[in-house]
């Protein structure tokens, strides 16, 4: 068992006093982070770089991944209590935590939440620690038409999606995709849909859109139904323990988003935003009560949040065996390592198995604090929803503008956190769903340049997409989960016509 | 005796220094009132902002200025929202920013209002280098073997981390060039950044990758997937990649320097300019910069304002003239 061996060392290093208190300090400052929407993991770790830098290289990485993990957990806080979600991995949360929270339900979400994200976390590490090395082909394998078919993939949990109608679906992705590709195109350099602003031409910030669209909308929406506070029932927080049929429940759907999002995390470029949708959208079809997705289900809690921490210890991958970053968070963690004298990559494993083995046992601490750091804080986090309607209202407010300018410190985003937040009531006025919005958001810009990456590379032959094994594999797959179900209805229209 | 003498020297010598003082007395002595604004115009993680934060935590640990040095960062547009930002804040000397290729390359291709002759030149710090890059169980064993190849089949890919009619590209084209290849014939693929190029090539998606020297020193070495076949510098590099050719020594008249140095807002007085080149130049000579350039792969390269201003003109040329073969000049 070398592994074990490995492990045993790691945590020798991990459980020396100092770095125990740095994954405490880690995980603590991250939750803080994750909480609050805007201040995301990227930012606090550059900010953090003076710091770290006369660390003892295993303890400064120990207390950035801890910094970072810690912000993915705690996100999902103010996606369930606030529909704000803290960092852009944890907007597939509020899809059924903030309805859960609206019922009364607030702190089993926040419960559920926990413990998934604890056993995405938890499981990731040891895929993590097992096959690691191997995995780094697994991620150099994904060229742009494998990404491009994962991406098509991903897309069609349109269809999924869009409860009711399915055009008002597609019509909400196809505006994500329009705000996706706002900006400098990346293949010729040509500006899209900027009209000449210098604000547009890096396009539009994730979180600016998800906040304006969730929690501003949201805000916007409550104002117009007016009322003092009477859909407020007090006691709002409700029961943090789970029955045993909803452990049950909610069992499969951790296990299979944790390996699935630990995978999406090992693909440099997709991470866990895209993680936590592809989790969600893959249990809301499995579900057999897939309806209620949306409107409080936990398993639609549990699915995403599990993908997510899964994600964010899978993006670990590429970075310490190939020496890649494959997300903006990593890449600043990649700098840090440098400045630190260590240097990531095939070597690594040789050269520095302390750094390596050291962050791998930290993290399995990291997780058991945030665990029982997480629960305790619950009740008292929760008392948020206790507040009076107006105050909750100005709250959420100050909250996504202080997010939203903290991040970029413009004005102008401002203006378009205001604008998202307008769109995103019209949407829900006219009944369009906004889940496919934002899932187009995050996809379509990476679908696109993939797609044309891979032909500039195949000289316009489109034959590359099917031509590779695993690029063919995931259209096939994409395919039958946009056939099976019109299969399906037509089957069951049939049947019912013959009765 | 001696004490009298002194004593007289420095009663002849006080109303003199008081004359050279009005003259030159505050070229020598500006000194800032206040913290500076050291401004990356990216997100955290980039080149810029790794130069700004450096640049600042050195000047700080060894006590180089009375004031500090906030690194600020103000993303967007490649750099040009902190251009207009920083444009209209004429004669500040506590405004300062990073900048590098970008500067030049941004504005001829028509996405900024401003370039580099709006902006007061302070120093350039140092250079990275372009590196070609293929995979480990390439074929290609030198630069040759690889422009063979690529005139033969001009569809071969060669991956670069940054746009079209960007530094990568650029440089790439320039080498293609002096290969006695069309520059615009190359079937240059971007990505997100050198990393992703480098996963690309390491999967065997595409067949070369140019990048930066110093990103990619981590890659190369025992172990390693990737295999260097040329450096842009005009002699070899140390460390990892003593090793590596230049393209001069393989037949190939071509250089490239991705420089790296501060400029500050327009008609920035004199003196507070004279002020921070002193103060680069002497941040340049301490152990703890040595030893983050090294980490980093930077190579020192200073320039006072001067001869900066004049590279930065030269360097607008040269590139205009590339921009124009590649058919992006706007």
């Amino acid at each position: 068992m070398d592994a074990l061996n490995n492990l045993m060392y790691g945590f020798g290093i991990a459980l020396e006093p100092i770095n125990i208190a740095y994954v405490f300090a880690g995980v603590f400052a991250g939750t803080i982070i994750g909480m609050l929407p805007g201040l995301g993991p990227i930012s606090a770790l550059a900010l953090m770089i003076p710091i770290t830098f006369a660390m003892e290289p295993s303890s400064g990485l120990i207390l950035m991944a801890g910094v970072y993990y810690g912000a993915i957990f705690g996100g999902s806080t103010s996606s369930i209590l606030l529909n704000a979600p803290g960092v852009a991995g944890t907007v597939a949360t509020s899809f059924d935590g903030y309805p859960m929270a609206k019922q009364g339900m607030a702190g089993k979400a926040l419960a559920i939440a926990a413990y998934a994200s604890f056993i995405g976390g938890t499981v990731s590490v040891v895929f993590l620690m097992l096959v690691a090395p191997l995995l780094s082909k697994v991620a150099v394998s994904f060229g742009p038409a494998e990404y491009f078919a994962l991406m098509v993939l991903g897309l069609t949990a349109v269809v999924s999606l869009s409860d009711k109608s399915l055009v008002k679906g597609l019509i909400a992705a196809v505006i994500g995709v329009m705000i996706s590709i706002v900006g400098i195109d990346t293949q010729t350099g040509t500006e899209r849909f900027t009209f000449n602003s210098i604000q547009l031409l890096d396009g539009i910030d994730f979180l600016v859109v998800a906040l304006g669209i969730f929690a501003l909308a949201e805000v916007f929406y409550m104002l117009l139904r007016g009322g003092g506070g009477k859909e407020v029932p007090r006691n709002v927080i409700g029961s943090l323990k789970l029955s045993r049929s909803e452990v049950k429940q909610i069992a499969g759907p951790i296990s299979r988003s944790s390996v699935l999002g630990f995978f999406t995390g090992v693909l440099p470029g997709a991470g866990a935003t895209i993680g936590s949708f592809l989790g969600y959208s893959m249990e809301k079809r499995l579900a057999k009560d897939g309806d209620t997705f949306g409107k409080g289900n936990i398993k639609g809690v549990a699915a995403p949040e599990a993908a997510n921490n899964a994600a964010c210890t899978g993006s670990f991958v590429p970075l310490l065996t190939l020496g890649v970053p494959g997300s903006g968070t990593t890449a600043v963690l990649l700098g840090a390592l440098l400045v630190m004298g260590v240097t990531p990559g095939p070597m690594m494993l040789e050269q520095r198995p302390d750094v390596f083995w050291g962050v791998i046992a930290s993290m399995y601490i990291g997780n058991i604090f945030l665990l029982v750091l997480n629960l305790p804080l619950i009740p008292l986090i929760a008392k948020i929803l206790d507040l009076p309607r107006p105050l909750l209202l100005s709250m959420i407010l100050i909250f996504c503008m202080i997010g939203v300018y903290g991040m970029s410190f413009s004005v102008f985003d401002l203006l378009l956190l205001l604008g998202f937040g307008l769109l995103g009531l019209g949407l829900r006025l006219f009944g369009f769903p906004t889940a496919p919005l934002i899932l187009a958001l995050i996809l379509g810009n990476i679908m696109e340049e993939s797609m044309r990456r891979a032909l500039q590379i195949s000289g316009g032959d489109w034959t590359t997409f099917i031509d590779k094994p695993i690029s063919l594999s995931l259209l096939v797959i994409a395919t039958l989960s946009l056939g099976l179900p019109l299969l399906k209805k037509r089957r069951n229209k049939a049947a019912a016509a013959a009765n | 005796m001696t004490t009298l003498s002194l004593k007289r020297i420095a009663v002849l010598a006080l109303p003199m220094a008081a004359l050279a003082m009005t003259t030159s007395a505050q070229a020598q002595e500006w000194t800032p009132s206040r913290s500076i604004e050291f401004i990356a115009p990216a997100n955290p993680g980039g080149g810029w902002d790794t130069l700004v934060r450096t640049m600042s935590r050195v000047i700080q640990q060894e006590s180089l200025a009375d004031e500090s040095f906030a690194a600020i960062n103000v993303p967007g547009g490649g750099g040009a929202v902190a251009w207009a930002q920083v444009a209209r804040d004429n004669g500040n000397p506590h405004k300062l920013f990073a900048t590098s290729p970008p500067m030049i390359l941004v504005p001829l291709a028509g996405a900024s209002r401003f370039d580099h002759t709006d902006f007061t030149p302070i120093a350039r710090i140092n250079t990275d280098y372009s590196i070609i890059l293929v995979a480990a169980d390439s074929e290609y064993q030198d630069l040759e073997d690889l422009f063979t190849a690529l005139k033969a089949n001009p569809g071969l890919s060669v991956g670069g981390g940054s746009a079209p009619g960007s530094m990568d590209h650029i440089s790439m084209a320039g080498l293609a060039s002096a290969a006695g290849m069309e520059a615009s014939a190359v079937n240059y693929i971007p990505f997100s950044g050198g990393g992703d190029a480098m996963t690309n090539l390491m999967g065997g998606h595409i067949e070369a990758v140019i990048g930066g020297a110093g990103e990619a020193v981590g890659q190369l070495g025992e172990g390693s997937q990737l295999r260097a076949l040329g450096v842009s510098s005009e002699e070899r590099l140390g460390g990892g990649l003593a090793e590596v050719p230049t393209y001069q020594e393989q037949g190939f008249d071509y250089t490239f320097d991705i420089w790296r140095g501060v400029m500050g807002a327009p008609e920035m007085p004199e003196e507070a300019v004279a002020y921070y080149e002193e103060l680069f130049a002497d941040m340049l000579e301490t152990t703890a910069w040595r030893e983050a350039s090294d980490q980093l792969g930077w190579i020192d390269a200073y320039q006072d304002s001067e001869e900066f201003g004049a590279f930065l003109d030269q360097q607008q040329e040269q590139f205009s003239s590339v921009l124009t073969d590649l058919g992006l000049m706007r």
